[in-house]
């Protein structure tokens, strides 16, 4: 199930604040890490541990709150806020536990 | 989230794109994403390669490179090019590419008489296998009404002046038909080889709002 030729729509078309940020349609990472919390979540939606809305509806929560200051200078950046949404499903789902 | 900004060029308002963190944030940052990753590989819930293969997939693999390679082949191969205009579908497959949204593709071709633009005006429809993710504006309500009342101004916006005489043709995708803009070889790149050629088209060239240009 992880070996996956297309990207999933419900992943690369989300919209409003939780879209993912590009530039000219291309993804935009800043640090390697960006990409492995990306990738992280992508790939356990895609084998089923959890449902990508869950993922999403995680993120925005995470992106609300981060702006909830200040919207215009929200405390987190977009994928910080992917890190601590992925945290908290994580634990919600004890997928990370040692 | 029915909210939309008025950025027309790739730069959406409320989307970072540079990262004001410290380095030891940063740090911090990474460090948690790396305890993740190999708590999670040694429970054989994820593994590296396959890490690799999902960044790949959606920096790269879908990106308006397949799209690119399409339009640089039929550049150079004019047999597929006959194809492409006769069935594009059937002559994107050939290449590898297909595939969900991507399935039923029609090519336009520009020409020195006639401009082609491809827009969405009732969903926002898009090729992504073959172009990539689309850009924020595509969906952008004032962009694609204005595409079609105006689409010179739009085109003007993104540096492309038509001489009068050119005819402008607004192709609008739905979900049965999503279309690809064939664009103009430039003049000039007859020793690029077809790699090259497919570097010079990005993705706004194959939605019609760009030529392409000799780099």
């Amino acid at each position: 199930m992880s070996e996956q030729r297309l990207a999933s729509p419900a992943i690369a078309e989300m919209s409003g604040p939780c879209a993912l940020p590009r530039q000219s349609g291309e993804l935009v990472f800043n640090d390697d890490w960006e990409r492995r919390a990306f990738a992280i979540a992508v790939s356990l939606a895609d084998q089923g541990h959890f449902a990508w809305r869950e993922f999403q509806q995680q993120l925005i929560e995470s992106i609300a709150q981060a702006e909830r200051r200040d919207p215009q200078n929200p405390s987190r950046d977009y994928y910080e806020s992917w890190l601590v949404s992925l945290e908290a499903l994580l634990r919600r789902k004890r997928l990370a536990e040692d | 989230m029915s909210q939309h900004d008025d950025s027309h060029h790739g730069a959406p308002a409320r989307q970072f794109s540079r990262s004001d963190r410290s380095d030891e944030h940063n740090r911090d940052l990474a460090e948690r994403v790396a305890k993740i990753e190999s708590l999670l590989i040694a429970k054989g819930l994820v593994d590296k390669q396959a890490l690799d293969r999902l960044v790949e997939l959606y920096e790269h693999d879908l990106g308006p490179m397949n799209g690119a390679r399409v339009v640089a082949h039929a550049w150079v191969d004019a047999a597929f090019k006959r194809r492409l205009l006769e069935n594009a579908t059937a002559a994107i497959a050939e290449l590898g590419f297909g595939g969900l949204q991507g399935e039923h593709m029609v090519v336009v071709e520009n020409t020195p008489q006639v401009h082609n633009v491809v827009v969405c005006t009732l969903c926002s429809c898009y090729p992504w296998p073959v172009l990539g993710l689309p850009p924020t504006w595509y969906k952008d309500a004032a962009y694609r009404s204005r595409v079609v009342t105006d689409p010179r101004s739009i085109l003007a916006e993104f540096g492309t002046a038509l001489a009068d005489a050119v005819e402008v043709r607004v192709w609008d995708s739905s979900a049965e038909i999503r279309y690809l803009v064939l664009p103009e070889r430039p003049a000039g790149t007859e020793h690029l080889s077809e790699d090259q050629l497919a570097q010079l088209v990005d993705r706004d060239c194959m939605i019609g709002l760009k030529k392409v240009r000799r780099s």
